[in-house]
């Protein structure tokens, strides 16, 4: 089954979309759902236009396709666990916010928190994704625990903060602090960034480009050899526990 | 007539031994108040009555006029924000929270434009603090890290710290060492005992080589972190952990710059760490008098501090995205109520344009830079001049926060009560 969701011009068109309904599971029983304009609640058919076409038995067969003007479209995906959404442009905040299977394509860029909490699936973005992309929420010890996103754009800072499992990858650069105070899990960058893994305790990070004000409490053990290239790696961070691995192609410090 | 024991309402400091001299209603003298608060007590030039923009003009209004037309708005208002709060009583900021439940808005507070980062830390690692008189009477070391009080909180030192005398010291003056650490030689490091010169967006990575060494691992510390010698970092360290009883305070030198809420949080670490050693503190050098009420005030009645969005009608809270400044950068709100702030005046450029585009009301007993944004203003009395109260101190002592004039001026706590008990008859309906 493919669902079609084409945003409808809005008359104040700042004012954000909440709309975690749209959840392939939830359309397995019509498109007869709700989403939140500020205050107001609405029905799906007042924002976007909607299609339906063939059929699905479960969560697993329903693809979402949304077009138009997404990119304040908050918390789709949300609680996800199978099927497919694909996003032709930009989507808003909180795309994909624990979900556990399934996979979301961004065609565009993705704002903040795009994966926030993962458990499971795949999230690829074929633009940039901004800050706290596949981070935990505040005040939290775990951020993602499992699936995959991919950014092929470059994100924002505090990316994959408290990583505990799964794999990030950047295939751009990345902002300051990315994987900041990880614990489990895998970060791969394959541009540059500022201040990698400040308080790890644990997982692994690559930053294929340079890892610029490099802070100094990581512990230089040696060089790798990875897909062609030369590594410098780290354990750290020794400010605290220091049971992370970090390597990176080239680094500076801030002295 | 002298009032004896006046709270200061101007910062967190909330100084409770100022004597005001009153004649017909009016305040003439001020002693024991740093010029900051003497400056507040005598601040002249209220506006006499409500206004509401009359073309390129104003138009006197009635409090009534005034009123509703605030009520409309905020029901109209399909995401209204209702922004300040920090400069008035906690009575005030409660009705404050109350409202913005029932409109649905988004409500938030100063606090996300100072020491929010501090909250964001203190929620992931807690908050091992103290009260000040705690720190007058025993810190014999005093860390003040990115902030200047002797600019932005005058009487600390005289009041706590440097200059205070403390019960377990037997003379404080030289008992006490104050090391201060700044991006720039400030008033308050020219009488520190060691000043301590970070390079700007350093402050992380030197709070991160004293956890190192403080754990005894100083082998990897390079020569110099962030334009800081080793053997200063070395030496910093050892005093902190020779001290009996050490204070670490800092302000918006680590808040708000590169890596915020985790500078915070590595420094949290950093006493947690001491901790193991002897008697160590930190807490936030507050800014706004009662920034740290309206803390407490959201947290008791929301489950959060400041940036909390009821659009959906419960509280959600995420800093970034439920703040002031994010709401009116990205032009999500429609409507807004400012209540004892000047985000005019402190606000990026695209926050004030989006502020020229809505609906504006601002409570505040004077013209400020924000009047020029606004539809309607409301003056009110002063909270500690012609207003009494509650508010916190920066250390989260509630403090009674005095009236000793009458001015005829209603407070902010009336005009919000009448402000929503119309909108509940309006609900209700
Ligand atoms: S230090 Fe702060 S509270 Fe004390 S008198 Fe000065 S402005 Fe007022």
């Amino acid at each position: 089954m493919r669902v079609t969701l084409t945003v409808r011009p809005r008359e104040k068109p700042f004012l954000p979309i909440e709309a975690e309904t749209i959840v392939p599971r939830n359309f397995l029983d019509g498109t007869d759902t709700t989403v939140w304009r500020g205050n107001r609640e609405l029905p799906l058919d007042a924002v976007f236009s909607v299609s339906v076409e063939g059929n699905a038995e479960t969560a697993a067969e329903v693809e979402v396709v949304m077009r138009g003007d997404t990119a304040l479209i908050k918390r789709v995906g949300e609680y996800m666990d199978a099927g497919r959404i694909v996003v032709e442009g930009d989507i808003g905040m909180h795309c994909g916010n624990f979900m556990s299977g399934g996979t979301i394509e961004i065609g565009g860029n993705a704002d903040g928190w795009l994966g926030r909490e993962m458990r499971g699936g795949s999230i690829i973005c074929r633009g940039d994704a901004a800050d706290y992309c596949a981070s935990g929420y505040r005040g939290d010890k775990k951020g993602m625990t499992g699936g995959v996103v991919e950014v092929f754009g470059s994100v924002g800072d505090f990316a994959a903060e408290h990583l505990a499992g799964g794999t990030v990858i950047v295939h751009g650069s990345a902002g300051d602090m990315a994987g900041a105070e990880m614990h489990g899990g895998t970060l791969i960058i394959y541009g540059d960034c500022t201040r990698p893994c400040a308080n790890m305790t644990g997982g692994t990070a690559f930053v294929h480009g340079t890892a610029y004000d490099m802070l100094p409490t990581f512990r230089r053990v040696g060089t790798i050899r990875r897909e062609g290239r030369t590594f410098i790696q780290f354990t750290g961070d020794i400010a605290n526990r220091g049971k992370g691995n970090l390597f990176v192609g080239d680094c500076r410090y801030m002295d | 007539m002298i009032v004896k024991d006046v709270v200061c309402p101007f910062c967190g400091c909330l100084c409770d031994d100022v004597e005001v001299t009153v004649e017909d209603d009016r305040v003439v003298a001020v002693d024991n108040a740093c010029t900051l608060g003497t400056s507040k007590f005598l601040g002249d030039h209220r506006l006499p009555g409500p206004i509401r923009r009359d073309g390129n003009g104003w138009k006197d209004i009635s409090y009534d006029e005034a009123i509703r037309y605030a009520v409309d708005m905020l029901l109209d208002a399909e995401r209204p924000l209702l922004y300040g709060w920090s400069s008035t009583h906690g009575e005030a900021q409660c009705v404050g929270v109350h409202m913005a439940e029932l409109v649905r808005g988004v409500i938030d507070n100063t606090t996300s434009v100072c020491h929010g980062p501090s909250i964001l830390a203190i929620q992931e690692v807690g908050h091992p603090g103290c009260t000040l008189g705690v720190v007058k009477n025993r810190a014999d070391l005093i860390i003040y890290w990115g902030c200047n009080p002797i600019d932005a909180h005058p009487r600390h030192l005289s009041r706590y710290t440097r200059y205070a005398d403390g019960f377990f010291l037997e003379n404080a003056f030289r008992d006490r060492t104050v090391i201060v650490v700044d991006v720039r030689k400030t008033e308050t490091a020219n009488i520190a005992d060691e000043f301590v010169q970070i390079r700007p967006g350093g402050d992380y990575a030197v709070l991160s080589a004293l956890r190192a060494i403080v754990r005894g691992k100083t082998d990897t510390i390079p020569r110099s972190v962030s334009g800081v010698p080793r053997e200063q970092l070395l030496r910093i360290a050892r005093r902190c952990k020779e001290a009996k009883f050490g204070a670490f305070y800092f302000g918006q030198g680590i808040t708000m710059t590169r890596g915020k809420y985790k500078n915070v949080r590595n420094a949290i670490e950093l006493v947690d760490e001491l901790n193991r050693h002897t008697k160590f503190t930190i807490s936030a050098m507050r800014g706004h008098y009662n920034v740290y009420g309206s803390n407490e005030v959201n947290t008791w009645m929301t489950g959060y501090p400041f940036g909390i969005d009821f659009a959906r009608g419960i509280a959600f809270y995420n800093p970034g995205e439920t703040t002031a400044i994010d709401v009116l950068a990205r032009r999500e709100c429609d409507a807004c109520l400012i209540v004892a702030s000047d985000p005019a005046a402190h606000f990026p450029r695209p926050c004030v344009e989006h502020l020229a585009e809505i609906p504006v009301v601002q409570i505040d007993p004077y013209a400020n830079a924000t009047t020029a944004f606004c539809n309607v203003q409301i003056p009110v009395a002063v909270t500690g001049i012609d207003a009494a109260g509650t508010a916190y101190r920066m250390d989260g002592v509630p403090l009674r926060i005095r009236k000793v004039i009458e001015s005829g001026y209603p407070s902010d706590e009336e005009i919000l009560s009448r402000m929503y008990a119309m909108i509940q008859e309006v609900r209700s309906e």
